[in-house]
């Protein structure tokens, strides 16, 4: 039986996960379109995506675009693992009742 | 952890929902430029093609390298922009400039093969793969908005095709040319 992720669950890191997941295992989210798709601060945003990295489910890069600084995120496979397994457990819930 | 059924489906419809809209992100950053510009180029060439149909050739190969140079430029402008980036392989955006580069080689060889036709017969043709590509573009990007929009205008096409053959042209301006300039703009307001 899948198990729900304490991390995961609140919500904007669940939005997090949800859009770092559905790209490809090599792709990497841009933070600003984050912020934008989030409608979170700055502030919000870095403090749940610290929170995501401290667990080992995200990983972020900071690089130069253009000459200006960029920071990338992409999922791990720990998280996208973690993601999958909370999922499968909002599922079950919704099938089977209350857990 | 104690979680009521609907907290469990309200979570599973958000999650749904960012996919969505991250799938749309990716598409919008190169999409919306692009089609903005093949509509504009589209209305122009099927309007002069309509008023100097001895040129229609020469017309329409301009508009193809006019619109292939400025397909390079924007995706070389909008790489930078672009939300997702890619470490390895080619992103979303470039799949969907190979689907089109493939789908005009492809129609274009059969077209070779199958020779001769008229010149109305070939653009009705190339007009239809592409609409064909919108519908396949809409089904990856869970867009029943594209779906709809390829289509209607593949209906819009035939019917030209078959009922109004002398402003065939003028109605594909219209229709291809003004339906590809209106998702670029759709796009451009609804999917940011």
């Amino acid at each position: 039986m899948a198990q729900l992720d304490n991390i995961i669950h609140q919500p904007v890191r669940l939005q997090i996960m949800s859009s770092l997941v559905s790209l490809d295992r090599n792709e990497q989210v841009n933070f600003t379109y984050l912020r934008k798709l989030l409608k979170v601060t700055d502030g919000n945003l870095g403090a749940h995506l610290t929170k995501l990295e401290e667990a080992g489910y995200i990983k972020s890069k900071k690089t130069f675009v253009a000459r200006k600084p960029r920071t990338f995120i992409k999922a791990t496979g720990k998280g996208r693992d973690a993601f999958n397994e909370h999922i499968a457990a909002l599922k079950e819930i919704t099938h089977s009742g209350k857990k | 952890m104690n979680i009521s059924q609907e907290d469990a489906r309200k979570s599973l419809s958000t999650v749904q929902d960012v996919i969505v809209q991250t799938h749309r992100a990716i598409a919008s950053a190169y999409a919306n430029p692009l089609l903005i510009l093949w509509g504009v180029l589209c209305i122009i060439a099927f309007t002069a093609a309509h008023f100097y149909l001895a040129h229609a050739f020469y017309i329409f190969m301009v508009m193809n390298v006019v619109g292939g140079i400025g397909t390079a430029v924007i995706c070389w402008v909008f790489h930078s922009k672009a939300p997702i980036q890619d470490s390895s392989y080619p992103r979303i955006g470039w799949r969907i400039a190979l689907l089109w580069i493939l789908l005009y080689v492809y129609v274009n060889i059969w077209l070779f093969l199958l020779a001769p036709f008229s010149g109305l017969q070939c653009n009705a043709v190339i007009c239809t793969a592409a609409m064909f590509a919108y519908i396949v573009i809409g089904l990856w990007f869970d867009s029943p908005f594209m779906i709809v929009l390829g289509l209607a205008v593949t209906v819009a096409t035939l019917v030209g095709f078959y009922l109004l053959t002398p402003y065939y042209c003028l109605w594909m301006a219209l229709t291809c040319g003004g339906a590809t300039l209106g998702t670029g703009l759709y796009i451009r307001l609804r999917w940011r």
